[in-house]
């Protein structure tokens, strides 16, 4: 208990100093709300209707988990297939480098070219841009095993089958969660700006209208939610790291960067 | 593929066995054409400085390294195919234990693949880790992972053995204990051990013989009968006999490194 207060009092006591300074600098020097709100005015904005920013951050949130499951899938498909072989990690890795370095934005286009209007190109921007991390983790991952607990599979015949199932697989879990640690957010980011650049579906748009009436205090108030959200699913991703990965010593979680 | 035994003498048997490894600076002779033969149920230990090829031979044989001459036959067959009649064990330097599983799910590794029976409880007491089933390996110390590396070798209950440097990453103490596990069992098994080290005195209480190999490139310099009676224990290891063959493998290895001392010095006043 007394180590919980100690973790969680000081971010709440420094959070809150920023945020009382933040309202007395607004009162003081009388500020217009449409530059910078108070931020009672955030909250009041909010509570207002929290109904709609929550109903658009769960639109934002199923685009990015759509784009992210659809990509980690892929990705760690061809990370086995690249895992097990040299010439096709040659030949699949450069175009998944392109995928990478291209900007999104000048691909958008695209996309709702062949995509239409509706969730798809969204979907497709979160898939995109959490498609690399995965691959490049998983292609190591996969085959960073322990080479003493191959030599006794391979002594033993196991087939590849086997070995993936047994050895490969297992081993690459924490390159998988240390790709999803980079990609979960990402695929977030990354149904927004689509949402934003498409002026429609979930926080994008939520945004993009508050921006337009000068409605500064709901533009506020979308970025707290999202922030808040950001928190939240990076939290669950963590719980159910640690659940998965129980079997890891700390000091190795660490050096995953967990 | 069946495992015949034509000549049931040999378990082990290599004819002008060598290897190159492809180096960065040209080809880097490791082992130098070599005969050997263990015959079955017999412990063979190979002893060596480091780089003179006792691991590669080691590979060789357990089929894990293709040599780039020689043969190598296995129960009277290739290593490929006593892999596939799953008939070996390994236990290397390091214990090779898969993290996320138990102590107990380790063990069964071998039963999984290969489909065979065998009694993981009474194979975890035979290595003196009953008890310690469900830990995992994070959470063991280095001599108890080497028994359960140890265990997991021999659980498909495998006709040879190999060992390469199996205590070499342990404290003195667990080396000490593990030797006389090991001693225990194979004098209760009597399954064909090759047991790569480079501890002369290890060598010489587990071995019915002791090969002695040299560097650069490796082959095998003697092949010494250890003739202690069976079976051996620790106290034997003060007793005239010990000591000489002590002494013996020593002066083997000795005279080799001389050799090779006075050829650097003949090369470098040329």
């Amino acid at each position: 208990m007394r180590r919980l207060v100690l973790l969680v009092a000081p971010p709440l006591a420094f959070g809150a100093l920023l945020l009382f300074g933040w309202d007395l600098w607004v009162r003081l020097r009388d500020i217009q709300p449409y530059i910078l709100p108070a931020p009672s005015e955030v909250g009041a904005a909010f509570l207002d209707e929290p109904g709609r920013y929550l109903g658009a951050l769960v639109e934002s949130l199923v685009t990015a988990l759509a784009g992210l499951v659809l990509a980690s899938t892929v990705a760690f498909g061809l990370a086995v297939l690249m895992a097990h072989s040299r010439v096709l990690e040659r030949a699949i890795y450069p175009p998944a480098l392109l995928v990478k370095v291209t900007p999104i934005v000048a691909v958008y286009p695209l996309l709702l070219i062949w995509f239409g209007f509706g969730t798809s190109p969204r979907v497709a921007v979160a898939a995109l841009i959490t498609f690399f991390p995965m691959l490049v983790n998983a292609v190591v991952g996969l085959r960073q095993v322990d080479p003493a607990a191959l030599d006794v599979l391979r002594v033993l015949n196991a087939s590849r089958a086997q070995v993936f199932w047994k050895l490969r697989l297992p081993s690459s879990l924490p390159y998988v969660f240390a790709a999803l640690r980079i990609s979960v957010p990402l695929s977030l980011i990354g149904a927004v700006v689509a949402e934003f650049l498409a002026g429609a579906g979930g926080m994008g748009q939520l945004i993009l209208i508050a921006n337009g009436e000068f409605d500064t205090d709901v533009l506020f108030a979308a970025v707290f939610v999202l922030a808040a959200a950001g928190i939240g699913i990076t939290a669950v991703l963590s719980y159910v790291e640690a659940r998965v990965l129980r079997w890891m010593t700390s000091a190795e979680r660490q050096q995953m960067g967990a | 593929m069946p495992v015949t035994t034509a000549s049931p003498a040999a378990a082990i048997a290599l004819h002008g066995l060598a290897h190159t490894y492809p180096g960065a600076d040209g080809p880097l002779p490791a082992l130098a054409p070599t005969d050997l033969e263990v015959r079955e149920g017999e412990f063979v230990s190979l002893v060596g400085p480091s780089g003179c090829g006792k691991t590669t031979l080691l590979r060789a044989v357990a089929g894990l390294l293709e040599p780039s001459g020689g043969e190598v036959a296995l129960l009277g067959a290739t290593p490929r195919a006593v892999q596939r009649a799953r008939q070996v064990g390994l236990v290397a330097q390091e214990p090779g234990l898969l993290p996320w599983r138990t102590v107990e799910q380790n063990v069964r590794l071998p039963l999984e693949v290969t489909g065979a029976e065998g009694d993981v409880g009474a194979m975890l007491r035979q290595v003196g880790i009953a008890g310690f089933e469900r830990y995992r390996p994070a959470e063991l110390s280095g001599g108890m992972r080497q028994r359960v590396a140890l265990a997991r070798a021999l659980v498909h209950r495998p006709r040879v053995l190999l060992m390469d440097e199996p205590f070499g990453a342990l404290d003195e103490l667990s080396r000490e204990a593990m030797r006389l596990e090991l001693l225990r069992i194979w004098e209760a098994e009597r399954i064909t051990v090759l047991f790569v080290t480079h501890a002369v005195r290890e060598a010489v209480l587990l071995s019915d013989r002791v090969v002695v190999m040299s560097p650069r490139p490796g082959r095998i310099v003697h092949d010494l009968r250890i003739e202690l009676p069976r079976p051996r224990s620790e106290a034997m290891e003060d007793s005239p006999a010990f000591i000489e063959a002590v002494r013996r493998v020593r002066s083997a290895l000795r005279a080799d490194e001389l050799a090779e001392v006075r050829g650097d010095e003949q090369a470098s006043a040329g």
